[in-house]
C-alpha cells in the first residue's frame, strides 16, 4: 500500500504484471504507450488486449483436448481386427458342409445352435457369485438337454485387450470359424435364465436375418442406449456376421480407445450414463450410424422375452403360474429372465443385494419347477431350495413319460428325426 | 469519483488489477468449457447432452409415454437391506429354512419305490413306439446321460462353488465332444437318503424317466475328466450292466472297502439294475439304519474306518456276500481310469504331456481325475486344503488344455488362469486340424441317413 512511484517498480514485476506479449513494451509502433489514455489508443490496447486472450486461450485449449483424448483420435472406419480377414466364408462354409454331411447345419429338422456363455476364470468377489453362476449354468443346462442345443461354457480370456463383457466377440468370431456345422451362435450371459423350458425359438422367423436380438425399433430410432440387448442374441454363421463383429471390436479395446470410445456413446446414445464404451452401446452406436449397411439383416425382437429384464418380473410368478402355461416366452410366461444390473460376481450391484439375491433365487426356482414336475416334483415355494412330491411313484412310470415328457413335444413338434434338408 | 478517495495512480492500478483477473478469469472460463465438452464433468454432463435435455424438455409434452422403461414395482419394503454390496451381505437371510417332512414310519422297511418287475418289456415297448428316440445313436454307440449334481445350499467353504463351476464346466465340454447329456441335480428327492446315498433315488428316477437312455452315467461333483479324446469302450460292456472302476480280487478276495470306486460309473438302464438298487438302499436310511450299517460294514471290510454306511463300502459287502447273484453282470473295470485316484496322477502331469498323448484313458494318460477326501465344498476335508486346491486347478487345466488347442489356445501353465495362443490365426480356417482331432471327431458325427439329399 501507499504511494508507489512507477519508476521505481523493478523491471521483472513490471513485466509480469505486463501482458507477456509485444505490446507491454512501452512504445509500440503505432506511437501508443502504455500510459497514454486516448481514446484511439485505448481502442487499439483494447484490440491487441483481445487478441492477446484469444491466443493465449486458443493455446491452452489445444494443450488441453491433447491432453484428454491423445493425439490422433482412433476413426470408426477402421475396425480393430479380429484375426486376418476373410471374404469367402459363406462359399467355404458350403462347401466344407458338402464334403462332411455327417455334421449337418441342421439337426433333427432345425438348424443347428450353440448357447455360448461363461464367466471370469477366477472366483467371484462373493462365495455366493460363484453359487449363483453354478444354479444359473445348469439352469441352462437343463434347457439346453430338452431342445437340443450344444453348450460351450467359456472361462478363458482368448484376447487381452477385448475384456470384460468385450471377450464374447473374439469368442463367438473363433467358434464360428472353428464350426462351420453350427447355423446359429447363441450368446448368453452368465446372469440370465431360461424361465420358459418349453419355449423354442422359432429359428424360421429369422431365415432372412443374421442377428436377432430383443429390442424395439422405436427406442432405437431414438438412439436409446438401452435398445436392445446383448445379453441374449443370436448370430448366424455367415460372412455378414464376421464382418459385423470386426466393425463391432473397433470400440473395444481397453484403455485409451474404450474409454474415449465410451464418452463418443453417452453424448450420442440417449440416457447412457458416463462409462467406458460397452458392446451393447457399441452396437446400437454402429447399427443406427450405418442402418443402411446393416439394419436389414437385423431383428429386434419383442413378441417373446429373449431377453427379460428381471425387475419388472420376478414379482410375477406366483400370478403366471396361476393363470398361464410354459410355452408362451412372452409376458405371459416370459422365456428368459436377464438379472441385468445385478452383478453377482462382483462386489456392488446396482440394485440392492437382497433384491437381487431374492429374485434370482425365485426366478431359478421358478425355471426348475417347470424340469422337477416331469419327474414328479417341485420346489415347496419358490424361495425354498426344498422340494416336495407331486406325483407319487408308479409301477407304470412310462404313462407319466408320454404324458408330461417335455422334450419329446418339443422335438415331436419340430419333426424329430427326419434326414436333414 | 473514487479518484477523490484513493488517487489516481491507485485507481489506476485497481484498473489494471481488474483488467489482469478479468484475462484470468476468461481463460479459467475457456478451461472449463473446452474441458466439459471434451471429458465430461460428471453429473453437470457435456454439451451434448445439453442439447439432449433441452430438446427432450422441448418435445416432451408431445411424445408418448415410453411403455417399453418398464420400472420395478415399488416394494415399501423398509426391514428390506437396502445395500448394494455383496461382501458386506448376510447371506441366511435369503436360505429359507422350510419345515422338515413328514418323518417317515419306523416300522416300514425303505423303499425306492413300488416294485416294479417288467421294465425290460415296458421299455421295449416304449422304445418301439418311439423310433425318433432310439436307445442307441449309432451301433455301437449308447444313448448316455452323464449324472451330477451339488447341494442347492451355498458351500461352507468360500471357494467350494467356483471349484463345483470348474468341474461342470469340464463336465460339459467333455459331454459335448462326446455327444453325452447332462444331467445336473440340486434337488434332494428323498430326505432320508441324503447324503452320498441322495445318488440312489436320483438314478432310479432318472432310468424310469429316460427310458431312451442306455446308460447312466453317475459322476461325483469332485471328478474331473482329464482326457478329452477317450471314448469309453462301450462294446466292451455289451454283456454287462453295471461297470465301476476297481479290481475283483480286492473286492471278492479281501473285501477291501476301496476294492470299488462309486463316484464314477456305468449303469444300464434295465430290470436288473433296479433290483440292484432296491438290494443297495437298505443301508442308506439316515439315523440309526445307517449307523448300524456302518458298524457292519467296519466289522466286515478290510481297512474300512469307523463311520456311517456309504454307498460304495455298501456295495463292496453286497458284491461280496452277493457275488453269485449280481457278479456276472458287474464289470470292474482296471484298465483305464473310469475313476482315478488324484493322489498318485496330479504330480505326474507334466511328465504325462511330454511322454504321451490324450485318448489312452489310463495310468498314462487317466480319463478322470477325482478328488477323493478333498471335498472342497466341505469345511473339512481328508487332504490339507492348499494341496487340494492347488491341484484341482492343474487338473482342471490340464484337461482344458485339450479343449483350447482345439481353438489355438493353452494355458501359459497347468497353474495359471491364463491362456497364451498356440496357433496363430489364419485367413483359411477350415484347413486347420487341431492335433487330437477333437473339432469334428467321430464320436460326435451323426448318422448320415442313407435317403437323404443334400
Amino acid at each position: 500500500m501507499g504511494r508507489e512511484d512507477l519508476t521505481s517498480i523493478s523491471p521483472k514485476r513490471r513485466s509480469a504484471e505486463a501482458l507477456p506479449t509485444a505490446n507491454t513494451n512501452t512504445s509500440n509502433s503505432e506511437g501508443c504507450t502504455l500510459f497514454d489514455m486516448s481514446r484511439g489508443c485505448r481502442i487499439k490496447k483494447t484490440f491487441s488486449t483481445l487478441l492477446t486472450f484469444t491466443i493465449l486461450c486458443g493455446s491452452i485449449t489445444i494443450l488441453v483436448l491433447r491432453g484428454t483424448i491423445g493425439i490422433g483420435n482412433p476413426s470408426f472406419t477402421h475396425s480393430y481386427s479380429l484375426g486376418p480377414k476373410i471374404s469367402n466364408w459363406d462359399a467355404e462354409r458350403k462347401n466344407w458342409l458338402d464334403e462332411n454331411p455327417e455334421f449337418p447345419n441342421h439337426m433333427n429338422g432345425k438348424a443347428r445352435a450353440l448357447l455360448v456363455t461363461g464367466s471370469p476364470p477366477g472366483p467371484c468377489d462373493t462365495q455366493i457369485g460363484d453359487h449363483y453362476l453354478l444354479k444359473f449354468i445348469k439352469n441352462k443346462i437343463d434347457y439346453c438337454r430338452i431342445h437340443g442345443i450344444d453348450i460351450v461354457y467359456n472361462m478363458a480370456l482368448l484376447d487381452e485387450e477385448l475384456s470384460g463383457y468385450w471377450a464374447k466377440l473374439p469368442l463367438i468370431r473363433r467358434l464360428m470359424l472353428s464350426h462351420p456345422e453350427v447355423e446359429w451362435i447363441w450368446w448368453m450371459d452368465s446372469d440370465a435364465l431360461f424361465t420358459d423350458m418349453m419355449f423354442e425359438i422359432p429359428l424360421p422367423k429369422y431365415d432372412k436375418y443374421n442377428l436377432v436380438l430383443h429390442g424395439f425399433p422405436d427406442l432405437f430410432n431414438q438412439k436409446s442406449w438401452i435398445a436392445l440387448n446383448t445379453g441374449s442374441f443370436l448370430l448366424r454363421n455367415c460372412q455378414w456376421s464376421l464382418h459385423l463383429l470386426d466393425v463391432w471390436a473397433a470400440m473395444g479395446p481397453k484403455g485409451a480407445i474404450r474409454d474415449w470410445a465410451g464418452k463418443v456413446l453417452t453424448a450420442n446414445l440417449k440416457g447412457r450414463p458416463a462409462f467406458e464404451a460397452d458392446d451393447q452401446s457399441a452396437l446400437i452406436y454402429l447399427l443406427s450410424s450405418e442402418k443402411d449397411e446393416w439394419m436389414d439383416k437385423v431383428y429386434l425382437e419383442n413378441s417373446y422375452y429373449l431377453h427379460g429384464y428381471w425387475a419388472a418380473l420376478v414379482n410375477r410368478y406366483e400370478r403366471i403360474m396361476e393363470k398361464y402355461h410354459p410355452g408362451l416366452g412372452d409376458e405371459r410366461w416370459p422365456f428368459v429372465t436377464h438379472f441385468v444390473g445385478c452383478k453377482p460376481c462382483g462386489s456392488y450391484a446396482d440394485y440392492a443385494v437382497e433384491k437381487c439375491l431374492r429374485s434370482m433365487e425365485r426366478a431359478f426356482n421358478f425355471a426348475d419347477n417347470q424340469v422337477l414336475k416331469f419327474y414328479g416334483f417341485e420346489h415347496r415355494g419358490l424361495s425354498s431350495r426344498s422340494i416336495k412330491r407331486i406325483r407319487n411313484e408308479t409301477t407304470t412310470p412310462l404313462e407319466f413319460v408320454d404324458q408330461f415328457d417335455v422334450k419329446r413335444s418339443v422335438l415331436g413338434r419340430s419333426g424329430g428325426s427326419k434326414s436333414p434338408p | 469519483m473514487l479518484e477523490r478517495f484513493m488517487g489516481a495512480r491507485r485507481v489506476r492500478q485497481i484498473q489494471r488489477a481488474i483488467r489482469h483477473s478479468t484475462v484470468t478469469f476468461l481463460c479459467l472460463f475457456l478451461t472449463v468449457v473446452v474441458l466439459r465438452g471434451t471429458i465430461g464433468a460428471g453429473k453437470f454432463g457435456t454439451p451434448e447432452q445439453d442439447l439432449n435435455e433441452i430438446r427432450d424438455h422441448l418435445y416432451s409434452r408431445g411424445r408418448r409415454v415410453e411403455p417399453h422403461r418398464v420400472l420395478e414395482e415399488a416394494q415399501p419394503d423398509s426391514e428390506a437391506d437396502q445395500s448394494n454390496n455383496y461382501a458386506t451381505f448376510d447371506i441366511s437371510k435369503i436360505l429359507v429354512d422350510d419345515e422338515p417332512e413328514e418323518k417317515p414310519d419306523p416300522n416300514k422297511p425303505y423303499s425306492l419305490g413300488p416294485k416294479i418287475s417288467d421294465w425290460d418289456q415296458q421299455r421295449a415297448e416304449w422304445l418301439k413306439n418311439n423310433p425318433d428316440f432310439p436307445n442307441f445313436i449309432r451301433p455301437n454307440k449308447p444313448r448316455v446321460l452323464l449324472v451330477t449334481g451339488s447341494s442347492p445350499k451355498p458351500c461352507e467353504n468360500p471357494v467350494g462353488d467356483h471349484y463345483l463351476l470348474k468341474s461342470i464346466k469340464n463336465k460339459i465340454d467333455y459331454c459335448r465332444l462326446h455327444g453325452i447329456e447332462i444331467f445336473y441335480n440340486m434337488a434332494l428327492l428323498d430326505a432320508e437318503m441324503a447324503g452320498f446315498w441322495a445318488k440312489l433315488p436320483l438314478i432310479r428316477k432318472l432310468l424310469l424317466s429316460h427310458p431312451e437312455i442306455e446308460f447312466l452315467w453317475w459322476m461325483d461333483s469332485d471328478a474331473m475328466f482329464t482326457d478329452m479324446a477317450f471314448e469309453v469302450p462301450w462294446e466292451r460292456y455289451k454283456d454287462h450292466n453295471f461297470v465301476m472302476h476297481g479290481w475283483n480280487e480286492m473286492v471278492y478276495d479281501d473285501k477291501n472297502w476301496i476294492g470299488l470306486n462309486t463316484g464314477s460309473f456305468l449303469l444300464r438302464n434295465c430290470q436288473w439294475s433296479l433290483d440292484i438298487l432296491d438290494v443297495w438302499a437298505p443301508m442308506g436310511p439316515k439315523g440309526k439304519i445307517r449307523d448300524e450299517a456302518g458298524k457292519i460294514l467296519t466289522r466286515e471290510l478290510k481297512d474300512r474306518p469307523v463311520f456311517e454306511a456309504d454307498d460304495q463300502s455298501a456295495m463292496v459287502y453286497l458284491l461280496a456276500t452277493q457275488r453269485d447273484k449280481w457278479g456276472e453282470k458287474v464289470y470292474l473295470e482296471s484298465a483305464y481310469y473310469l475313476h482315478g485316484y488324484w493322489g498318485i496322477l496330479v504330480d505326474r502331469y507334466e511328465e504325462m504331456i511330454e511322454n504321451y498323448h490324450p485318448g489312452l484313458g489310463d495310468h498314462r494318460w487317466p480319463l478322470v481325475t477325482h478328488f477323493v477326501g478333498c471335498k472342497p465344498c466341505g469345511k473339512f476335508g481328508d487332504y490339507p486344503v492348499e494341496r487340494c486346491l492347488r491341484q484341482m486347478d492343474r487338473a482342471f487345466n490340464f484337461g482344458d488344455n485339450q479343449i483350447l488347442q482345439i481353438y489355438g489356445f493353452t494355458h501359459k501353465s497347468l497353474a495359471s488362469k491364463r491362456v497364451k495362443r498356440v496357433r496363430n490365426e489364419t485367413s483359411n480356417p477350415l484347413e486347420v486340424k487341431d492335433e487330437l482331432g477333437l473339432l469334428h471327431p467321430a464320436f460326435k458325427a451323426v448318422k448320415v441317413s442313407t435317403a437323404s439329399s443334400t
